[in-house]
């Protein structure tokens, strides 16, 4: 439990503010794209 | 999706320029980020979300689907001088154009529909009906700027189908060149950091 825990405070630690923003950016750009984009898809087929 | 593919493929290939030049991979430096909420939220209501989309009568949400364009459009202004963001800006024009135009929503003829569901959809729909999430079944003769409708198609022997407009072909690469070469140098970030 405590090799563990130890790994997730590891990892954890290794997301740093940076990561975040990146993140981010790309969420941004991927709401932005859904958002103005207008393809039709075949999975979604008439309402 | 194949929007979203962009983004994701325009990530891939800057990060992998940025560690072939052993550089570091750049963030685009949004303005405004709170505007891509604002805009995508009814979208997301009255489009995309199967719980709620139906509750929206047509015409109150292409009256949304407008707004919402207005809006990401403002957003679009406002980072223009970010890399891929013009080629982004004219394709969202494109779009903007035709949905406006043909009673706020992308038209798109049967044929392509009949392409993408895999039968007659004019068995089961009416001209004029809502098609998918921003798309209304109309007939080519009847569509206004007709060749900035949900014409192209994929090639047939990919088992993904879908439709897509000139203007969304502009989205995806402005997309692409945002992230596949950013210039900003705030926010700056090593590859090695994101591997690890």
């Amino acid at each position: 439990m405590k090799e563990k825990f130890a790994r997730f405070v590891l990892l954890t630690s290794k997301v740093n503010r940076q990561h975040i923003q990146l993140a981010m950016a790309i969420l941004a750009l991927a709401v932005l794209v859904l958002g103005i984009g207008a393809p039709g898809d075949a999975g979604i087929g008439p309402r | 999706m194949i929007l979203l593919l962009a983004v994701l493929t325009g990530f891939l290939v800057g990060l992998g320029r940025a560690h072939w030049q052993n550089q570091a991979y750049t963030v685009p430096g949004f303005q405004s980020v709170w505007l891509i909420v604002v805009a995508f939220l009814p979208q997301l209501f009255m489009a995309y979300w199967p719980v709620t989309r139906h509750l929206f009568p047509d015409r109150l949400a292409s009256a949304i689907l407008l707004a919402s364009l207005t809006l990401f459009l403002a957003f679009a202004w406002l980072n223009r001088r970010l890399p891929g963001m013009p080629i982004l800006i004219v394709g969202l024009l494109l779009n903007f154009t035709v949905i406006a135009a043909n009673g706020g929503w992308m038209p798109i003829n049967p044929q392509t529909a009949d392409f993408l569901t895999g039968k007659d959809v004019l068995q089961v729909m009416n001209l004029g009906d809502r098609f998918g999430e921003k798309d209304i079944l109309l007939s080519a003769q009847n569509t206004y700027f007709e060749f900035l409708a949900d014409r192209f198609l994929l090639p047939a022997w990919l088992s993904y189908r879908t439709a897509f407009s000139l203007g969304d072909v502009l989205i995806g690469l402005g997309a692409f060149w945002l992230l596949a070469k950013p210039i900003h140098k705030t926010n700056t970030m090593n590859t090695k950091g994101i591997s690890a």
